[in-house]
């Protein structure tokens, strides 16, 4: 129990941090709701025009945005730490973890949280969950509202594991930063749609590669039965929710081997 | 002379790192440009017009627009670093005007940033799909005086945020928000064309088609002969307006600065 | 008194990567890098017992840092062995870790823009630290380094020497064994740091903590060490007890000149070598000399030549 009374006080304390700069930590919030909304708008305007996007009308569309939106509040909050992970090498903030006689991973998990993104992020999901969830048809009983907890967690632990693969990377070559951004966000960039409309080679970097579809896409079909779904195995949508499990775990495994590494090699 | 070379090193170090902003900056813009062509595919169905608008303008237009609006990047937060650090008045005791030194500066940034992501995105473009050639030499001509005037009323309007900070503690706020208004409105992921019409009606008094629809629609000759003068005139206007907006804002922050003594 | 660290022949070598320059260099240096080899700990061992107060001294890149690393578990040896407390700290990492305590000057654990108490309340949770035991170290600390007035205040308020007081607390409230302060009185006042070391003393005698202490002050290591390790270039250079060093080198004795013209100079002679009634002779015959003044060695200027290459160490005076 002792992981939960430090979780709350870590959270405490990222909580009154933010109290300090209570106008800066709202104009931040605000600005990360805005700028997040920016495509959402754009889709929105687009489909009033055009209709359908290969037959995902808009509400669905923004279901679909709901889910990606939902899972990185808890994402950025949960992993905060590692998205700055290099840095937390170089300046040698990671050796004091080292020195505290708890998991390393656990320790920059509960370490900090970015509450601003955490709401930015969270507000804009729930409000396009509630504005959608009601209109794309889905029947919310036991089944289905499980299979969409079970996604968000899935969903959630799927981009937890990318962050935790990407960090371990720092172990090995330091500069490696902004390639994990570029890789991360631009990714993510492909994921608000539904996967369908790209070619061959996107959609296979999307479900085997960074796999991002099973973060939103598959989950969304699974609730929407949307006809471009015979392009891919049935399979997939059932199998979203475990998807996050492999992953984390295999994130993690890596995740041990290069911590050996560099306590055995050295920075 | 060893402080000197200590400064040579360092100023090698962050051209570095640039280079490999600018080689990332070029990843970035592919990749949206690809995600993006393909939501316009989607959309279009394989319909040959909507609106009488082809699948290759609006890509066109989106290839340019989004192209000019990376290659128009600066740093938004200048003036407002310069007034947290009081090195503002520094600035005013050197014999040049500070807001040209800065246009000026920011023109050197973006003609880089043409060469070095515009023109790369462009080719990959090419290749990646169909785009439409420009209407004809002189409307590329005018296209080219065009972009320019609408370099300026974007510049002009991201002044006249900066100039708050004058008054406001942190502008970035705003700046964001207003990033997110002129990338909407003026059309950058969604041309106008196909925006509602009310937002169509509105946009007509706003400088935000100035910005890149007016340069677009000069290049794919919608707009032709002497309307493309027009067209220019109505840029001109609007530099204008936001010039003098500019103008008064910052005289009365630089008065509250000298007065206040920041 | 049984030993509490057993270090034997550790060892412990760096790459380095060599820079390389121009865009496609870098690049190429991502996929095949180029490596020098700098040996940072080149063979050390050392014993230290319960309850001892070592002082551990080098020159900056000497090693200190990579063999405190080591010692704490946040580095593996090349090769040799480190045992503190029946455990090996890089292998048994969880368990070790409770039993010591961890103060980097240069590196502050306080959550900047709080109270210090919330830091301090974290640390409860991390090391599991029972309340009882927690509170009494609490109210005995703050006490001890004059703490009442400024706990309630956000961290980033605070003066250096009251952060570092706040560093050291955080790193003590779990009551470890074993203490190692790297260079705790860095960049702080006279007042500071005579109050740290009060500390630190009070420490080592009244719960018997074995504390290695590392720092450039050698005030620091006359008034809190009983004995000294230096470190040079990855070796140890010396290992005693500082009455020792002093006494090894009363025969170096330093005079100061002074000209006629208000011009000074510090000769320093060997006694051994040249009995001190030449060295008079020889100052005396010079005729512009106005006053001179014999100063007996200090530590200061033991280390300074030691590190400085103008005295050999030889087996003997190693103190083993």
């Amino acid at each position: 129990m002792g992981e939960l009374r430090t979780m709350m006080q870590m959270l405490k304390m990222s909580f009154l941090t933010r109290l300090e700069y209570r106008v800066d930590t709202l104009v931040a919030t605000t600005a990360v709701f805005v700028r997040e909304s920016m495509n959402i708008i754009v889709i929105y305007l687009a489909l009033l025009k055009f209709d359908k996007i290969n037959d995902w009308n808009v509400d669905e569309m923004l279901f679909l945005f709901s889910i990606l939106f939902v899972t990185y509040a808890f994402v950025v909050s949960i992993f905060a730490d590692l998205r700055h992970f290099s840095d937390m090498i170089r300046g040698g903030r990671f050796d004091r973890l080292v020195i505290r006689p708890r998991g390393l991973l656990i320790q920059l998990i509960l370490n900090n949280a970015d509450l601003m993104a955490s709401a930015g992020h969270g507000t804009l999901g729930i409000i396009l969950f509630i504005v959608s969830a009601g209109r794309v048809g889905i029947v919310w009983n036991a089944t289905t509202i499980m299979y969409y907890v079970g996604a968000i967690i899935g969903g959630i632990l799927i981009q937890g594991g990318m962050f935790i693969f990407f960090s371990s990377l720092c172990f090995y070559f330091v500069e490696l930063e902004s390639v994990r951004e570029i890789l991360y966000w631009n990714m993510r960039k492909f994921a608000g749609y539904p996967i369908s409309i790209y070619s061959k080679l996107i959609q296979g970097l999307m479900i085997y590669v960074v796999p991002f579809a099973f973060v939103n896409y598959f989950p969304a079909q699974y609730l929407l039965r949307k006809p471009d779904m015979a392009n891919y195995n049935e399979l997939y949508m059932y199998i979203a929710p475990l998807v996050g499990v492999v992953v984390y775990a295999l994130a993690y495994v890596f995740w041990r081997i290069s911590v050996k590494r560099y306590t055995s090699t050295g920075n | 002379m060893r402080t000197y070379v200590e400064f040579a090193i360092k100023k090698f170090q962050n051209k570095m790192a640039y280079r490999l902003e600018f080689f990332m900056g070029i990843v970035n813009t592919i990749i949206t440009i690809v995600v993006y062509l393909c939501i316009y595919k989607a959309l279009y169905e394989g319909k040959a017009e909507v609106d009488g608008i082809s699948y290759a303008m609006t890509a066109t237009s989106f290839v340019i627009s989004l192209g000019l609006s990376n290659a128009f990047h600066f740093n938004e937060m200048f003036i407002q670093d310069k007034i947290h650090d009081g090195s503002i008045t520094n600035e005013f005791l050197k014999p040049v005007n500070f807001v040209f030194r800065l246009l000026w500066e920011n023109i050197g940034e973006g003609l880089f940033r043409v060469v070095f992501n515009f023109l790369p995105a462009v080719v990959f473009a090419c290749f990646y799909t169909k785009l439409c050639a420009p209407y004809s030499m002189g409307n590329f001509i005018i296209m080219l005086i065009s972009v320019a005037l609408g370099y300026l009323v974007l510049w002009l309007l991201s002044l006249i945020i900066q100039v708050l900070s004058f008054w406001l503690f942190s502008v970035w706020g705003i700046m964001t928000i207003k990033n997110v208004i002129v990338n909407i409105l003026s059309g950058v992921f969604l041309p106008l064309w196909f925006m509602p019409d009310i937002i169509k009606k509105i946009i007509v008094f706003t400088p935000f088609e100035s910005i890149y629809f007016t340069p677009i629609r000069i290049y794919l000759g919608e707009v032709t002969g002497m309307e493309m003068l027009s067209k220019l005139s109505l840029q001109l206007m609007w530099i204008g307006i936001l010039g003098g907006m500019a103008g008064v804002l910052w005289s009365k922050g630089v008065k509250k600065l000298v007065v206040q003594g920041g | 008194m049984e030993n509490i660290i057993e270090v034997k022949n550790i060892k412990r070598y760096y790459k380095i990567a060599k820079e390389e320059k121009g865009f496609w260099a870098s690049l190429k240096s991502l996929v095949n890098k180029k490596y020098e080899i700098k040996k940072a700990v080149d063979d050390i061992s050392f014993e230290i017992k319960k309850g001892e107060i070592t002082g551990f001294i080098g020159k900056n890149g000497a090693g200190k840092s990579t063999t405190i690393k080591m010692l704490s578990g946040i580095l593996y040896p090349d090769s040799g062995t480190v045992k503190i407390d029946g455990y090996i700290p890089y292998k048994q990492r969880k368990q070790y870790v409770k039993n010591i305590g961890v103060v980097f000057g240069q590196k502050s654990q306080l959550h900047w823009d709080l109270p210090l108490i919330e830091s301090f309340e974290l640390m409860k949770y991390i090391y599991k630290i029972p309340k009882k035991v927690y509170e009494e170290n609490l109210k005995k600390f703050v006490e001890l380094l004059d703490m009442e007035d400024f706990i309630n205040q956000p961290v980033r308020q605070l003066s250096l020497g009251q952060r570092m007081r706040g560093d050291i607390v955080a790193a003590l409230l779990h009551s470890p064994k074993l203490v190692f302060l790297d260079e705790p009185t860095i960049g702080l006042d006279v007042v500071a740091k005579e109050k740290i070391r009060e500390f630190i003393k009070y420490m080592n005698k009244n719960e018997q903590t074995t504390i290695i202490f590392t720092t450039h002050d050698m005030q620091d290591i006359e008034k809190v060490c009983e004995r000294l390790i230096i470190i040079d270039q990855g070796k140890k250079v010396y290992d005693g007890t500082i009455a020792e060093i002093k006494n090894k080198y009363s025969n170096i004795k330093n005079i100061e000149v002074m000209y006629e013209d208000g011009s000074k100079e510090m000769k320093t002679f060997d006694i051994n070598k040249i009995p001190m009634n030449q060295v008079m002779e020889k100052l005396f015959t010079e005729e512009s000399i106005k006053d001179i003044s014999i100063c007996e060695p200090e530590i200061d200027g033991i280390i300074r030549d030691i590190y400085e290459g103008k005295i050999e160490l030889n087996a003997d005076t190693k103190g083993e």
